[in-house]
């Protein structure tokens, strides 16, 4: 076989065999911002973020598996206004001197052609373990341009209600409902 | 309805005052009053929501240890065995580390947490040691209750969060109910140790938790230290329970403003 032959051959096959590896992705913390909003006694609705998060997504889109272990650093709440980000970090919201994380893990992913659609793990909170399902809005693989390296990125979300994890202070008039937003952005290890 | 029940004030304040206030009425024909303390404590706890045993956070385990001191207050209540007190006092410092394990793991190195450690037990075990003298005082007692559970609660408020806030402010609202029944009776009512052991360990707990989880200044702590010392005070005894409730009160309130305003100085207003 010709070189030049050869080099198309596997010029042709590499989308495939890129499909066909279970491909584990590292958290990009730098680009890397699960938030949330809620309800503030139904005058508006307040939006904050966490600033610090780690962990790792392992995808097969040949296979249509992956499974994802989320750590987000409670202690790293932002919602630009100090004092209130120290109320939410007390007893009364996210106890940060007791927990000082929350977790997100699954074993499941669901996918429309090779491309993932929702996560269903467990969401960990206040020591309190619940299933929730995450719905991804966008996703995104390739290479990214300023260091060549592999990348993937996605937008999932859920809707879930604070009580169901024990934190109960000011309900109802600061909501119950709170939307998580993962916005996610992860290197190919 | 709804929106009374979720008010501040009903669930810190009204629910526990009234609940202590009947508690300590029907079990005044047993000598078993000191129990309205827990009584109200634990309206509040329900309440705002942190009964409950699953996870088993540092605040339930106040909750927890609360419920054992009432009871093993009243089993303790007759006895004089001249190391009762400092039994009491160091058991509770062992206590206290149990409570806040989680907390003190999360330092990553031993010497960071030592000081928290020893502080927190030492603060506990001193309100039990002081407090302890006035289990057979009923009406020192119930002042000291007033104002530690009202000035723990307020500095909890202040420097830490609304859950131990309330907590703490239901201590001295059913202190409140339950010297008040003693003015309105004009006689004192039993309070033994299921009195003061679960208030003093209770309002300890409380004021640790907000200094470990949150930003209330821990030489707060030191001042509401003082406050049973301070329901010592010499009192006319052969003036009337009013007039001596309202002046081992007003010695003891004195002390919970102090703190109250240090913490106010550091933290700035509550957070509602």
């Amino acid at each position: 076989m010709k070189p030049s032959i050869l080099f198309a051959a596997l010029l042709l096959t590499a989308p495939l065999s890129a499909l066909a590896a279970s491909a584990t992705y590292k958290i990009d913390p730098a680009h890397t911002y699960p938030h949330f909003s809620i309800s503030h006694l139904g005058f508006s609705t307040m939006h904050g973020r966490f600033d610090k998060t780690s962990g790792t997504v392992t995808l097969d889109r040949a296979a249509k598996t992956g499974s994802m272990d989320i750590t987000i650093d409670t202690n790293s709440i932002s919602t630009g206004f100090a004092k209130r980000d120290k109320d939410l970090m007390s007893p009364d919201f996210f106890n940060v001197a007791e927990f000082p994380t929350m977790t997100y893990q699954a074993s499941s992913i669901t996918f429309k052609g090779d491309t993932p659609t929702s996560v269903n793990g467990s969401l960990t909170l206040l020591g309190v373990t619940r299933p929730v399902k995450l719905a991804i809005d966008s996703f995104h693989c390739g290479i990214f341009p300023m260091n060549k390296k592999e990348k993937c990125g996605a937008g999932a979300s859920a809707d879930i209600k604070r009580s169901d994890f024990g934190m109960k202070t000011f309900l109802p008039g600061i909501g119950d409902d709170v939307k998580l937003v993962f916005e996610i952005e992860a290197y190919k290890e | 309805m709804q929106d009374l029940l979720n008010h501040p004030a009903m669930q810190g304040g009204i629910a526990p005052f009234f609940t202590a206030l009947l508690a300590a009425a029907l079990l005044r024909r047993w000598n078993l009053s000191g129990l309205a303390l827990i009584a109200g404590f634990l309206v509040t706890a329900f309440m705002i929501g942190v009964l409950g045993i699953e996870p088993l956070t540092a605040t339930r385990k106040v909750i927890l240890l609360g419920v054992f001191a009432a009871l093993l207050g009243v089993v303790l209540s007759k006895s004089s065995w001249r190391f009762m007190r400092s039994t009491l006092a160091f058991g509770g410092g062992l206590a206290s580390i149990w409570v806040i394990w989680r907390i003190l793991v999360q330092h990553n190195e031993f010497l960071t947490a030592l000081p928290w450690a020893v502080g927190t037990a030492s603060y506990v075990g001193w309100l039990i040691f002081w407090s302890d003298r006035l289990h057979d005082k009923p009406i020192r007692a119930g002042s000291a209750g007033l104002a530690l559970g009202l000035g723990t609660g307020v500095v909890a408020l202040f420097g830490s969060s609304v859950t131990l806030g309330m907590l703490g402010m239901s201590l001295g609202a059913a202190s409140g109910a339950f010297l008040l029944l003693q003015l309105l009776g004009m006689r004192p009512l039993a309070c033994g140790r299921s009195f003061t052991l679960s208030l003093s360990l209770l309002a300890a707990l409380v004021g640790c938790l907000g200094t470990l989880t949150a930003n209330l200044p821990w030489y707060a702590l030191m001042i509401l230290g003082a406050i049973p010392s301070a329901a010592q005070i010499p009192v006319p005894q052969k003036s009337s329970i009013w007039l001596q409730s309202l002046q081992l009160s007003a010695a003891a309130l004195l002390c919970a403003a102090g703190a109250v305003y240090l913490t106010w100085r550091v933290t700035g207003a509550p957070p509602i």
